[in-house]
């Protein structure tokens, strides 16, 4: 789920931190532009693995700074399509469940990444599947006993698959005259989004597969 | 800013687990360091004299947020990581290297050890067609790297800072300790793209069409 990835920046050190170590400065001020941010294309950053090259120091005309030309390897958080992650549950709605890594959430399962057949409760704000079940509508669904149902609570460990990713560039130009001032509020995409799966043999919550294994395994195929 | 390889390779959660670790333990001994000036200076009078330690480097926010919160990920209970050790990280990679499981599968051995067959499962395509009988050795494989009591990297990192009153011989011993568990060779479970497994990632990616 981690990559290292290999980048090239300029930096800038400032006159008050000349008295630290150049490459601990320069570790600092990349550290501080980049951990906890989504680079376009390349996944979100964590922190600084280590450097590999450094130019000198130069000062330009206009400010006291040293700009330096680092290229650095960045600790990368990137699940590949296909890799198998444990999450926790963050919230569930009709269009889905909400994951969480702790320190990234935007990930998803729709619902076609849900077990079949499977529904929402709304009075347990919660999905549940429902195995070997001839129903297909919700409204079947929800006339089941609800001892039969195996539901993925709120804050539940899950074992997903990471199906695909995106990237979402919405910054928006520079305004054009012909517009006026007129500020239009858009509804703000996550910059990085993953989308993730259960809908598999030995995914969803873990103690669906720890307890009573080989039955599970048996009923799946039969 | 410019890209020149957005995965130059992989890292297992055991490495960025002991990295971010070491981050941790620097900033803290960092801050004792800085109260213990702070409060000698107010015992000897010394005031006034201003301006922050000028060895010392600010830590940002976002990056104390992102560590803390992925250590938290990374050691919670759920994860397998608190029974890893370095030692038996490299064991398992040794021992998976005779079967025919390309890097990506490794890796996620090496990242959620499954103990389990249906663990397997998911994270090896068509197991019983490509390992059949040899499922169960790569379990017990798994299960003697995850043996090992965990020793947590550069944890006695931040012990060093006592102050320089502790007895010489106390201090002596922590340093080799600390030195002992900061030796941290990141080459070793690398699992570095342009080894026998390249075209690995290329595979990966036309699952998706």
């Amino acid at each position: 789920m981690f990559v290292l990835s290999i980048i090239k920046d300029t930096i800038a050190i400032l006159p008050a931190n000349f008295g630290v170590l150049p490459e601990q400065a320069l570790i600092s001020e990349i550290n501080k532009k980049y951990a906890n941010r989504v680079l376009h294309d390349v996944g979100m950053c964590i922190c600084v693995f280590d450097l590999t090259e450094a130019s000198e120091g130069k000062v330009r005309y206009g400010d006291g700074c040293l700009w330096y030309k680092v290229i650095f390897r960045m600790v990368v958080f990137r699940p590949f399509a296909s890799e198998v992650i444990l999450a926790k549950v963050k919230s569930s709605d009709e269009d889905g469940i909400r994951l969480s890594v702790g320190f990234f959430d935007d990930m998803y399962i729709p619902l076609s990444y849900l077990p079949q057949p499977s529904a929402l409760d709304s009075n347990e704000r919660a999905h549940f599947w429902l195995p070997d079940s001839e129903a297909t509508t919700p409204h079947e669904l929800l006339e089941s006993i609800t001892t039969d149902r195996m539901y993925i609570d709120q804050g539940e460990i899950v074992r997903v698959r990471v199906e695909a990713d995106e990237f979402y560039d919405d910054e928006p130009g520079p305004p054009k005259a012909s517009e006026g001032v007129a500020v239009k509020r858009e509804v703000r995409r996550a910059p990085y989004s993953v989308i993730c799966s259960i809908a598999e043999q030995g995914l969803g919550p873990i103690p669906w597969w720890k307890a009573a294994q080989v039955d599970e395994e048996l009923m799946e195929e039969g | 800013m410019e890209v020149l390889n957005p995965r130059a390779s992989f890292l297992s959660n055991y490495e960025v687990l002991s990295l971010l670790r070491e981050l941790d333990n620097d900033y803290l001994s960092r801050a004792k360091t800085a109260v213990r000036i702070k409060k000698e200076e107010d015992g000897a009078g010394v005031t006034g004299k201003g301006g922050s330690d000028p060895a010392a480097v600010d830590i940002s926010e976002n990056l104390r947020t992102v560590e803390v919160e992925a250590i938290q990920y990374l050691s919670a209970d759920y994860q397998p990581i608190a029974q890893q050790s370095e030692a038996g990280i490299k064991q398992l990679t040794r021992d998976l290297a005779p079967y025919s499981l390309t890097k990506a599968e490794k890796l996620q051995i090496v990242n959620l050890a499954p103990t389990e067959p249906v663990e397997l499962y998911v994270v090896v395509e068509e197991l019983e067609d490509r390992l059949g009988e040899q499922m169960d050795d790569i379990l017990s494989a798994v299960r003697r790297s995850l043996n090992a009591p965990y020793a947590s990297p550069g944890l006695s990192y931040s012990e060093r800072s006592h102050p320089p009153a502790a007895g010489e011989a106390e201090v002596y011993r922590e340093e080799e300790q600390g030195w002992g568990e900061e030796v941290y060779d990141a080459n070793e479970v690398i699992f570095d793209d342009t080894g026998e497994g390249a075209g690995v990632e290329g595979d990966l990616d036309m699952d998706d069409e």
